[in-house]
């Protein structure tokens, strides 16, 4: 059993009153999500679920025979909040495959701006798309007692954030004119200039290379980031506060609220941020490196760390089918069968995958969606996990947590909660916040997570400037260093994107792309049914979950689900449509440019 | 591509991804701009021409830093 028991309640069962509820496409997230479910309004919960996506990409389709060193900017252009999450892993796996480290201070460099990036990815989904959810017009909407009783209660943390009640918050909640609302909107644009101090342009980086940054490390180049980053310290201790405030009334005002979008805790990590000391991108030493990276990465059951082990973690990959719309792989020539240790690749691994798309109708009963299902495979119980990323920070806060191996001037953690020390700021003092480990895998504790993770990245962006600093005032500020493409490589690169998981699988043959995967966390959250029937992390979330809204069918607007849904942080990746009126070409190219005499 | 009906492709796969002659971007900017040093260091010729001797370090023990 590989996903979530069944949660129906045997006693006390009505005749079920079934209506088939659909949303397509779900609003306030990137790309194309549909979710259809059926709901038992006399029992209020969910029946049954299924998430699918019309949108189907490509990109290990193109990519195939391209230069590798185009791999980054290319990969970037697959999102359009989180681009350079994937330049970043493009990067890291082209190091692999170049054989090439980095720089110190380049890597800080690329540290620093992926720092800003969670900041400002995390704090503009959180706070202008996910409170709408939690604010005081949707709540009068959906559960109007739960609104009355919020007026009531005081919010325990108000001399950090200055309400004076629970419906206070929720009224600065309330998109376009509340007030954090409109704060989170001024935070996310300093965190923006952040990033574009580091990498050039966001959110496709100009100054990202593999090897290397073309970032000019002067003083002012990490002054300006600090000057930045002491300015947001305020608003996000404010938020972890204000979080905590509404998520704890929630589970007090609706008992039973911790059900919502409870899954059995299957989380995956890949780890964030390297430790330019350690890292020297070689496959043989990866299990050392990925140990030292400033998030842990990690595989946890249940509770229980699994792994922490990236070898394990990449050869356990495992890309199934079953209610995707693409054939199946299994008799084409395998590209590699053994990795640089000499363990063997499985068939399902993303190295070996030929992505062969077969459009068709959607059927629920059979195929239904464009996203695949990527497992991970667990020797010991024999079955394919259905991995998810709780929306990001939950997965790395809690692989940290267990793993208990980072332990830096501003994060420690503890093997069953994460310090996060905050220096002073213009308002408020120096701040130690602590994360626990929740007792669920819900929808409250993923969006809880999230300003957590906030705090966590602004901490560690002080030490990496901190070094950063030190090395430019020592002299050291080389940022790139030279390479070669080599004529046969293979390289892997494992990172964090800001909603969870992400890897790029890269085979060079004849110094081409002969086969490239990029892994973003939305195929682990979204994926439909496997071949072994296992259910996605959405459908497995929301299939089973209660349903606290006051509305009957008629104007039922589904915030419970919609709550669990966006809690994983959605992302399915929108492509760019371009209208030329009538039909009419302008110009065709192909690429390379130069090359093309060359046939 | 399966069994999707497509037509005839524009795109040769089979052109090399790189020309000779054209810069690949392997090797670090010191031949083209000045200022740059062998060991990835950089020095006031890289912000400026203009009497640049006189931004530089005032002595071999200090670091080269890039003004800015």
């Amino acid at each position: 059993m590989t996903a979530t028991e069944d949660r129906t309640r045997a006693a006390e069962r009505k005749p079920p009153q079934i209506v088939d509820m659909s949303w397509d496409p779900i609003t306030r997230i990137i790309g194309n999500l549909g979710i259809y479910t059926k709901i038992d309004f006399a029992n209020q919960e969910v029946v049954e679920c299924h998430s699918t996506s019309s949108l189907f990409r490509g990109y290990s389709v193109f990519m195939k025979g391209k230069d590798p060193r185009d791999a980054g900017f290319i990969t970037s252009r697959i999102c359009g909040i989180c681009g350079d999450n994937h330049t970043t892993c493009s990067n890291y796996a082209q190091q692999m495959a170049y054989g090439v480290k980095t720089p110190p201070l380049a890597e800080h460099i690329v540290n620093l701006g992926e720092a800003a990036e969670y900041m400002f990815d995390h704090t503009i989904f959180q706070d202008n798309l996910v409170f709408v959810d939690f604010c005081e017009a949707m709540v009068k909407a959906t559960n109007p007692s739960v609104l009355a009783r919020a007026e009531r209660t005081p919010a325990p943390r108000g001399d950090i954030h200055g309400y004076r009640t629970i419906a206070d918050i929720m009224r600065a909640f309330n998109p376009f004119e509340g007030e954090v609302y409109r704060e989170a909107l001024k935070v996310s644009r300093i965190t923006r200039e952040m990033f574009c101090l580091m990498e050039g342009r966001h959110v496709h980086p100009s100054t990202m290379y593999p090897a290397g940054v073309g970032t000019m490390p002067q003083p002012s180049t990490f002054t300006d980031y600090l000057s930045r980053l002491t300015r947001v310290i305020d608003f996000v201790k404010e938020a972890v506060a204000l979080n905590d405030d509404v998520f704890d009334f929630f589970y007090e005002a609706l008992p039973g609220y911790e059900e919502v979008g409870r899954r059995r805790i299957l989380l995956g990590c890949w780890g964030a941020w390297q430790d330019p000391a350690v890292v020297d991108y070689r496959y043989e030493n990866m299990n050392r490196w990925g140990k030292a990276m400033y998030v842990t990465p990690g595989i946890i059951v249940d509770g229980e760390l699994v792994t922490n082990d990236l070898v394990d973690i990449n050869l356990g990959l495992r890309v199934l089918l079953g209610s995707s719309y693409y054939e199946d792989w299994e008799r084409q020539e395998p590209f590699v069968t053994h990795d640089p240790l000499g363990n063997p690749v499985d068939m399902r691994h993303p190295w070996n995958q030929t992505t062969v798309p077969v459009p068709q109708k959607r059927d629920f009963d059979g195929k239904y969606s464009w996203v695949m299902s990527p497992r991970w495979y667990h020797q010991p119980s024999d079955s394919h996990l259905a991995l998810d990323t709780g929306g990001g920070p939950l997965a790395r806060l809690w692989s940290t947590a267990l793993s208990g191996l980072v332990d830096t001037p501003y994060i420690k953690a503890t093997g069953h909660s994460v310090r996060i020390s905050l220096p002073k700021s213009e308002k408020l003092p120096e701040t130690t916040l602590e994360w626990h480990i929740p007792r669920w895998s819900n929808t409250i504790e993923r969006d809880r997570a999230r300003p957590y993770f906030v705090a966590y990245a602004a901490a560690m962006a002080y030490q990496f400037l901190e070094e950063a600093m030190q090395m430019m005032r020592a002299g050291e500020t080389k940022v790139f260093q030279d390479f070669e493409v080599p004529d046969e490589a293979i390289g892997v690169g494992f990172h964090e994107a800001v909603r969870g998981v992400l890897s790029h699988h890269l085979v060079i043959k004849d110094r081409k792309i002969a086969n490239y995967h990029p892994y973003p966390p939305t195929p682990w959250n979204a994926s439909p049914r496997d071949s072994h029937g296992t259910p996605g992390p959405y459908e497995d979330a929301v299939q089973g979950q209660p349903v606290f809204e006051e509305n009957g069918p008629d104007d039922f607007k589904g915030v419970d689900i919609m709550r669990t849904v966006r809690s994983f942080d959605p992302c399915l990746p929108c492509g760019v449509h371009m209208y030329l009126g009538k039909g009419k070409t302008l110009t065709t190219m192909h690429s390379p440019t130069y090359g093309a005499s060359h046939g | 591509m399966g069994t999707i009906k497509v037509g005839r492709r524009q795109a040769k796969p089979t052109t090399p991804t790189h020309v000779r002659g054209l810069h690949q971007g392997n090797w670090g900017p010191r031949r083209r701009q000045p200022g740059h040093h062998e060991d990835g260091t950089a020095d006031a010729r890289r912000s400026t021409g203009i009497h640049w001797k006189r931004h530089n370090r005032v002595m071999d023990s200090m670091p080269s830093i890039s003004p800015g």
